[in-house]
């Protein structure tokens, strides 16, 4: 008896079965009677040879090794009536399906570290948001000059006090190389020359080196060669050169980025309310046609809950981001465009959530209302409304809450609100800005999260 | 008078709930109805004011073929029969006098209702039918901040608001205490003997039947196995009522 157990119960023989899965993987399986399984190894085998050369991975081929030897051993061990389990043939073909995601998805953590310094700026940005600065003031030093020269150039000379900026000639032609010096500026002040001629049209001066930029030393003072442009006119004529520079004055103001920041974000919370309400309204009305409880009167009126809640399920299978690229091509770009994308989002969740809050009522109340000989319309009010009505407001304010979060990327394609003005200054690289915007999407995000979470506690 | 012909009812699952049940009940009865859980009680009266279809077989009210009537028909014979309920089936996030006046929804328009516009004479109503059971005091509580025995009576109270001349009570103190239970079956009697309301009541205690029924019906597997008088119920009727392992249990 017990060498009858110890005998394999089974006439397949193992050599056999591991050769036939060598050559055919999962055909040893097969011959052992364990047909499904080598079926789902010969598929699997076959997927996977497909995803190597479809995505000509072939460098990953010797990753397949453990999953081929192992099946083979497998079938032997079925034909020796063994039970091999699943778990080593789940683990080698896991190994071989994460390094082909592991190459599709370009994973290169050494990126990671290497390209570090590029997101610096970013990163400096964000901690320096630009929320507040001084007010700018453009201070302009103007000093004459006669082109071409002329007979008698008389040209009033510049003021005592403040700065002052000489020239090294009263009159010049076209081409020629004028030095200009500065006197009595600001310590270290940065600026640039300026050219206005005669009609006042403005332009850089140029000097040998391109536009004319003008450092003032620890004194205040500089030196500085322009090269004088070619005039329209060929009589003499007194244009204008001038040495400008700006100087922040005044106490820290709001910044025109913050103006900016809080307008559209407005907009972007202006957005989501928009959309929840509008979704909220036509989500309460189709919930009641999604609601099997309600729906299950007669065949026409489940027909009806069917084709409800299968086109809400495709409407919320569709992301907003997608709908809002739809609605921006359909109504043109802007919030409206955001908000119509919400709101069919918006429809989409509550009516499953708020169907689903109607399937879970009560009956009794229900019944009780109904045989009183109270009319449909009725027994909703009285019946089921009354017992709907906490969670779908603790629904509502949620989705208020994940549409704020929404209406803040819409922007990034056209739909309006603050992610348009985030993705406009990420593009301009102006970092500084995007930070001020990301920090006011976190803070009115988190403020709303907990807002909602408080008016959740209160109803339920 | 109301009349049951040859009721029959089957679920959707081939449970036979009712198998070909008739009787009669004379006004004014107080009349009973006993018998296991899943006998068929329930079904029987809910197949009355058709809160379940019946499969087949006639329900006739005053003369009125229930089983028959259309929507705005079966409305008017509803808002004529009263209902209690063994979970007391009030809306619970509503004030105890809404609770009341819903009694009146077979009677006005649904817009008035809707818009809360009760006349002066439905809430006075209202609150004289709560003064009868006892808890006027607690009109605009919360009809959830009510204990078992005070919802029951909300209840009765909101039934009286239909006029009822039939009260169905579909296990009213099956969720009470035995001391409690008397209370509400008082109440209930009340409404039969003073009132002229017929009642048709299902219980599962046999001696509450017997305290408050003027005739009793046993149901069991969904036929009539006893109908007549409540001393007509021996151990030997019990017995065959309720299986033969079953011992009676009092409530006093």
């Amino acid at each position: 008896m017990s060498q009858a157990d110890s005998l394999p119960r089974t006439s397949h023989n193992p050599t056999l079965a591991t050769l036939l899965s060598l050559i055919v993987p999962g055909s040893g399986q097969a011959y052992t009677g364990k047909r499904e399984r080598g079926l789902l190894i010969l598929l699997t085998a076959g997927v996977l040879i497909f995803l190597l050369g479809w995505l000509n991975l072939w460098v990953l081929a010797p990753l397949a090794l453990p999953f081929w030897l192992w099946q083979a051993w497998e079938a032997r061990l079925y034909a020796q009536g063994r039970n091999p389990g699943t778990m080593r043939l789940v683990l080698s073909i896991a190994l071989l399906v994460y390094a082909i995601g592991w190459q599709v998805t370009q994973i290169d953590l050494s990126r990671v570290i290497t390209s570090a310094p590029k997101v610096v700026p970013f990163v400096t940005g964000l901690v320096q948001p630009s929320y507040f600065d001084r007010q700018i003031d453009t201070t302009s030093i103007p000093a004459a000059i006669q082109i071409p020269c002329g007979t008698t150039p008389n040209l009033s000379s510049a003021t005592d006090t403040g700065p002052t900026m000489r020239l090294s000639a009263a009159c010049a032609n076209p081409g020629d190389r004028i030095t200009i010096s500065g006197a009595g500026f600001p310590a270290d002040t940065e600026g640039e020359i300026w050219f206005q001629n005669a009609i006042g049209d403005r332009a850089r001066a140029r000097g040998t080196d391109g536009l004319l930029a003008f450092v003032a030393d620890e004194n205040g003072a500089f030196s500085i060669d322009a090269l004088m442009p070619v005039v329209a006119n060929s009589d003499p004529q007194t244009h204008r050169l001038e040495a400008q520079y700006v100087t922040r004055v005044g106490p820290l103001g709001l910044s025109e980025t913050s103006r900016l920041v809080i307008g559209r974000m407005g907009e972007t919370i202006a957005q989501a309310l928009m959309a929840t309400t509008l979704g909220a309204i036509l989500a309460v009305f189709i919930s009641f046609f999604a609601a099997r409880n309600l729906m299950r009167v007669n065949p026409a009126t489940l027909a009806v809950y069917y084709v409800t809640r299968t086109l809400l399920n495709i409407l919320r299978a569709v992301e907003p981001l997608i709908m809002a690229i739809v609605f921006v091509v359909w109504v043109g770009l802007g919030p409206f465009a955001g908000v119509l994308a919400l709101t069919v989002h918006s429809i989409a969740a509550l009516g499953k959530l708020y169907s689903e809050a109607i399937e879970s009522i009560e009956p009794g109340p229900i019944e009780a209302i109904t045989a009183t000989g109270a009319n449909r319309l009725q027994v909703i009010w009285f019946g089921v409304l009354p017992q709907v009505w906490p969670p779908f407001i603790a629904f509502t304010v949620y989705r208020w809450d994940i549409n704020v979060r929404m209406s803040t990327i819409i922007g990034f394609v056209g739909g309006g609100g603050i992610g348009f003005l985030l993705q406009q200054w990420i593009r301009l690289t102006d970092f500084r800005a995007a930070g001020a915007a990301i920090w006011a999407i976190a803070l009115v995000v988190i403020a709303l999260d907990f807002l909602s979470s408080e008016v959740r506690k209160r109803v339920v | 008078m109301l009349e049951v012909k040859h009721l029959s009812k089957i679920y959707d699952d081939g449970t036979h709930a009712l198998n070909d049940i008739s009787f009669e009940v004379k006004d004014g009865e107080f009349l009973v109805v006993i018998g296991l859980s899943g006998s068929g009680k329930s079904t029987l009266l809910r197949c009355i004011n058709r809160l379940i279809e019946p499969t087949s077989g006639q329900v006739i009210w005053d003369g009125q073929d229930v089983t028959a009537a259309d929507p705005s028909q079966l409305r008017r014979v509803r808002r004529q029969i009263g209902m209690i309920f063994q979970h007391f089936n009030l809306v619970k996030r509503l004030p105890v006098l809404t609770n009341v006046l819903t009694g009146r929804l077979g009677y006005v328009s649904a817009a008035r209702s809707i818009l809360g516009r009760w006349s002066g004479a439905d809430r006075a109503r209202a609150m004289a039918n709560l003064e009868l059971v006892g808890i006027a005091n607690k009109a605009h509580n919360r009809a959830d901040e009510l204990s078992g025995g005070q919802q029951q009576r909300v209840g009765i109270a909101r039934a009286l608001m239909q006029d009822p001349k039939l009260l169905l009570a579909d296990e009213p103190v099956a969720s009470l205490d035995p001391a409690t239970s008397h209370s509400v079956m008082k109440y209930i009697e009340q409404l039969n003997r003073e009132m002229g309301v017929t009642v048709l009541c299902s219980l599962h205690f046999l001696s509450l039947a017997r305290t408050y029924a003027t005739r009793i019906i046993a149901l069991k597997d969904g036929v009539i196995v006893f109908d007549g008088g409540p001393l007509d119920i021996d151990d030997a009727r019990f017995r065959e009522i309720y299986g033969e392992e079953a011992v009676e249990v009092e409530i006093r």
